[in-house]
């Protein structure tokens, strides 16, 4: 894992041709104690100095250096212990925050990459169906030309229709015509024969008819009466 | 006579309706009121005009020969029946959309291969974290920027910035 990187950063100076893929660059960088010595000092020293170790040699090199005066304190040790703690306070008060941050900034980065990234996959993926969509829907012009074809063929259909019945309505009209002269004739001709028969019958009635029908119509009516008187 | 009849192909309106893209919608409806209306007139006319009463008329008419020659020329009339000058239009078009329906297909295929080469790239990009702008570049070739066309820092227009 982490160590085995670790192990590796020194083939990434050496190799000229890097080998694909590249491990991806280590999270952290290596373990510290005190903010100054690597870790790799501590295992080093383990196996023979156990766990206190270290501790001595630092101790030991520190009391050497000032008991033999090779490091002088003056003026400016002072100086340097008030700066260095006044930066290791605010380092440790607030470097969480300040890191905190720094991951957020990056963060947002990333994340408006990987918007972009899932943006990008999706609208291919319905770019892509809409394509087949629309195959689909071109696979369906054959039913235009057939809807085509049918109005061609209802309409002709329709015109030979109407021309046949217009030919039987023509030819029934004019049969109509003459049966309806005749007709119409012989009703003429009879009124006018009805007309002409009474106009004569009635000019034929002379005057002396006249009085010999009335005088008739008198004792025939005379004669009623008295049958009838009798009846009654 | 029997070979007047082209036959009347019966058409599923609701497949075709479905298949029928939005913007098209109002020629098809169109399309469909006409197909409607021909086949509405149609089934109003009867497909043979009644026959004739000759004996009736005969027997009616007194001009004599009239009825008979009537008859007569009417067995002998032949309707012609119109002349179809449209199939071979239609047919003309309808090679003609076979063939560009054809283009069209290939080219859509054409275009599914190339988004769908663009969905493998992408779908097999390393994660953002391990890249460097190099490895962008590859991934998101419009990110590259042009070192030709703007030779000086940020090598595009300051408007796109």
């Amino acid at each position: 894992g982490l160590e085995a990187c670790l192990m590796d950063t020194r083939l990434f100076n050496w190799k000229s041709q890097c080998l694909a893929p590249l491990p991806p660059l280590p999270e952290k960088g290596g373990e510290v104690r005190y903010g100054l010595i690597p870790e790799e000092f501590f295992q080093f020293l383990y196996p023979k100095t156990g766990v206190t170790g270290p501790y001595m040699l630092g101790t030991g090199l520190l009391l050497y250096l000032l008991s033999k005066e090779i490091y002088v304190v003056n003026h400016e040790t002072v100086a340097a212990v008030c700066i260095l703690s006044v930066i290791i306070y605010g380092v440790k008060k607030y470097g969480p925050a300040v890191a905190a941050f720094a991951d957020k900034l990056n963060e947002e980065k990333v994340a408006t990459a990987l918007a972009v990234k899932n943006e990008a996959i999706k609208s291919l993926e319905t770019a892509i169906e809409e394509e087949k969509k629309e195959q689909w829907r071109v696979e369906g012009c054959s039913y235009l030309f057939d809807a085509k074809r049918n109005n061609v063929a209802m309409s002709l259909e329709t015109n030979y229709r109407e021309r046949l019945l217009t030919v039987y309505n023509e030819v029934k009209k004019r049969l109509d015509y003459q049966v309806a002269m005749q007709n119409l004739k012989r009703q003429k001709e009879q009124d006018h024969m009805i007309q002409w028969v009474e106009k004569s019958v009635v000019q034929s009635i002379t005057p002396q008819q006249q009085k010999e029908s009335i005088a008739k119509c008198i004792l025939d009516l005379k004669a009623l009466s008295k049958s009838v008187q009798a009846a009654v | 006579m029997a070979g007047r009849r082209a036959a009347v192909k019966a058409i599923d309106w609701a497949a075709f309706a479905e298949r029928v893209p939005p913007n098209q919608r109002a020629m098809f409806n169109a399309l469909k009121t006409r197909n409607d209306a021909l086949s509405a007139r149609l089934a109003a006319l009867p497909e043979k005009p009644p026959a004739i009463d000759w004996a009736h008329y005969k027997a009616a008419v007194a001009k004599a020969g009239m009825v008979d020659e009537f008859q007569k020329k009417f067995s002998a009339l032949k309707v012609p029946e119109p002349v179809d000058t449209q199939t071979a239009k239609i047919d003309a078009q309808e090679k003609e959309a076979a063939k560009s329906t054809a283009e069209y297909v290939q080219a859509s295929k054409a275009r599914i291969a190339q988004y769908e080469q663009r969905l493998q790239t992408l779908r097999n990009m390393i994660p953002f974290e391990q890249m460097t702008f190099e490895d962008l570049h590859e991934a998101f070739p419009e990110t590259t920027l042009d070192k030709e066309k703007y030779p000086f820092w940020p090598h595009r227009p300051i408007a796109d910035l």
